[in-house]
């Protein structure tokens, strides 16, 4: 099996010595590289694709937080932190893991078994690259992991575009075209200009006037379709 | 509180009193005529045993309801049938004792109590009215000055102790992340560099030992802050690597002078988290100490912005409060931006 790609970040060399060297014994893990800033990470991620990141929090100019922010998808994430738990304050810390330097081998154990768990049911699942699909987002003071499959509706707010997910209504900096490119086509269909939808949350298609479509979600949003999307639509479902 | 063999000062205040009192009639009666020291004996010991009973029942009765700690306005209006009472009966007692006494021991005395009583009455009810007064408003004069002494002496150690408290909540002690910081530090070198680690344990140990034994001294001197903030910086160093330079001037004529401990550190502990940790490349921190004038000066300087507002972290918040408890007022801190890309922390205090 090939190991699991694995990034590390933080800005001082020697955290990041001490975290090579407690992932030595874990061989199905290979460090691929080190970051010592958000900027050089952001381009690491995007070339090497890691599955796991190590990410410092604290670090000069943006903050591990606002790098997870920017990324279009976000890989299996452990925190590290010299600080305490005020540290990791502004997140949702029950969906996190975070690990305080020093950090004991016990610890750390516990951090790698709880992630070879989670990557191991995706993959016996044989999910698609789609449905881990997560993004990072600032809800107030708050950040949160989403799972992309749980989004139903997408609407764009100009350069922002506002996320429906769980009964919750998030923005995120990204407009709707740029966002529609990271997203899976087979998952998220463009019913218009301001929209997208995920379609596994359609209840109900009906045809209106015009040879427009009419989408009812799950969720109770009624979608029109524009003329143009709805013959795209019935075209890729053989209607 | 009233110890065997010796009087209180109640019963001093009563017996020299009331024995005043009295040698004072004797005394009117002395200048007056048929005078008769026999007399004046048995006079000034009923008085005695008369007037004292009389106080010391009613005192009893005040101390039993408390008045003492009455507010002035709500002891008055118990005072005046107080007054009033205790006149009455200063007068009956004492017609009738003067009465008794004439009657007993005074040879041709004829005159009955009745007409002794209509003669006498208003004058020694008012002479009685008066004497309590006086009586009362010693008592009640004394108990009132007792407890504003009181007061301010407890609102005095009070303000000590709130001093020292807060003094306390406020000591100085490093940033516990500091520690652990340096702990990974130390973890991460063992094997690869043992001789750096090594290092870093010494100088760790020497920082723990002033933190945790040297927290209650109030001041110490120039020589042992800056020994402090080398060792610190040192570490600091082994952290943050080329991204920490740093440049130490202090004036040699003033190592002996006494300082608060671990402020300056606080202000370089500051610049680095402000000034280092914050810039990918890190920077410089200048750190000065100079006389000027009566003052001590030291000044540390980093890059970076002034936040907006500048009234800084909460480590820089409490350096200001312990120079302005410890100096009462008389030390500073100011935070300045003298070019767009450096801040500089300043702190002055009296030399002595």
């Amino acid at each position: 099996m090939k190991p699991y790609r694995v990034l590390i970040i933080d800005d001082e060399r020697l955290a990041r010595e001490e975290m090579k060297r407690h992932l030595l014994a874990y061989p199905e893990y290979e460090v691929v590289g080190e970051a010592a800033d958000a900027d050089e990470a952001e381009t690491m991620i995007n070339t090497l694709h890691p599955h796991l990141i190590f990410l410092d929090i604290q670090m000069p100019e943006r903050s591990g937080f606002e790098l997870l922010e920017s990324l279009d998808q976000v890989p299996e994430v452990i925190f590290t932190t010299a600080f305490d738990q005020y540290a990791v304050q502004a997140f949702d810390t029950h969906a996190l893991d975070y690990l305080v330097k020093p950090v004991r081998e016990e610890r750390f154990a516990r951090a790698i078994e709880k992630i070879r768990v989670k990557m191991a049911t995706r993959t016996d699942a044989r999910e698609t690259q789609s449905l881990s699909h997560t993004l990072f987002i600032k809800e107030g003071e708050q950040y949160h992991f989403i799972q992309v499959k749980d989004i139903y509706l997408i609407e764009s707010t100009g350069n922002y575009a506002r996320l429906f997910y769980a009964n919750r209504k998030v923005y995120i900096k990204r407009s709707l075209n740029q966002l529609e490119k990271t997203l899976d086509p087979a998952l998220f269909f463009r019913t218009s200009r301001t929209n997208l939808i995920n379609t596994n949350f359609i209840k109900q298609v009906q045809p209106i006037t015009g040879g427009r479509l009419l989408i009812s979600l799950q969720t109770g949003e009624d979608l029109t379709v524009s003329s143009r999307q709805s013959a795209v639509f019935k075209n890729r479902n053989k209607l | 509180m009233h110890k065997r063999g010796k009087l209180s000062l109640y019963w001093k205040c009563q017996l020299i009193g009331w024995s005043l009192a009295s040698l004072y009639w004797n005394f009117v009666g002395f200048l007056g005529t048929g005078f008769c020291i026999w007399l004046a004996v048995i006079h000034f010991f009923a008085d005695l045993l008369i007037y004292i009973p009389i106080t010391h029942l009613y005192r009893n009765y005040s101390v039993r309801r408390r008045w003492h700690q009455l507010k002035p306005q709500q002891l008055l209006i118990r005072l005046i049938p107080a007054i009033i009472i205790l006149g009455l009966l200063f007068m009956l007692l004492t017609i009738g004792k003067n009465f008794l006494v004439r009657y007993t021991f005074e040879a041709g005395f004829s005159g009955s109590l009745q007409e002794e009583f209509n003669e006498r009455w208003l004058t020694t009810f008012v002479t009685g009215t008066r004497l309590m007064s006086i009586w009362l408003l010693a008592y009640y004069g004394y108990h009132y000055a007792q407890r504003e002494i009181n007061a301010t002496r407890e609102s005095a150690r009070l303000a000590i102790i709130a001093k020292d408290a807060q003094l306390n909540n406020l000591t100085a002690q490093l940033n516990p992340h500091f520690f652990f910081n340096s702990l990974n530090n130390i973890k991460a070198q063992v094997i690869d560099n043992p001789q750096a680690a090594r290092r870093a344990i010494d100088l760790l140990s020497e920082l723990l030992r002033t933190s945790l034994y040297n927290r209650d001294t109030p001041l110490i001197t120039v020589q042992q802050e800056m020994d402090l903030i080398r060792d610190y910086l040192e570490l600091e160093k082994m952290r943050f690597e080329e991204r920490l330079q740093t440049h130490i001037e202090v004036d040699q004529t003033i190592t002996g002078a006494a300082i608060l401990p671990l402020s300056i550190q606080t202000l370089v502990e500051n610049a680095i988290k402000h000034g280092i940790a914050r810039r990918k490349a890190g920077g410089s921190i200048t750190i000065t100490v100079h006389p000027n004038g009566h003052s001590l000066q030291a000044t540390v300087q980093n890059p970076g912005t002034l936040q907006t507002p500048a009234a800084g972290g909460l480590g820089l918040k409490n350096l200001a409060e312990r120079l302005w408890l410890q100096f009462n007022g008389k030390a500073s801190l100011q935070l300045t931006q003298p070019t767009p890309e450096t801040v500089v922390a300043t702190i002055t205090m009296p030399l002595t």
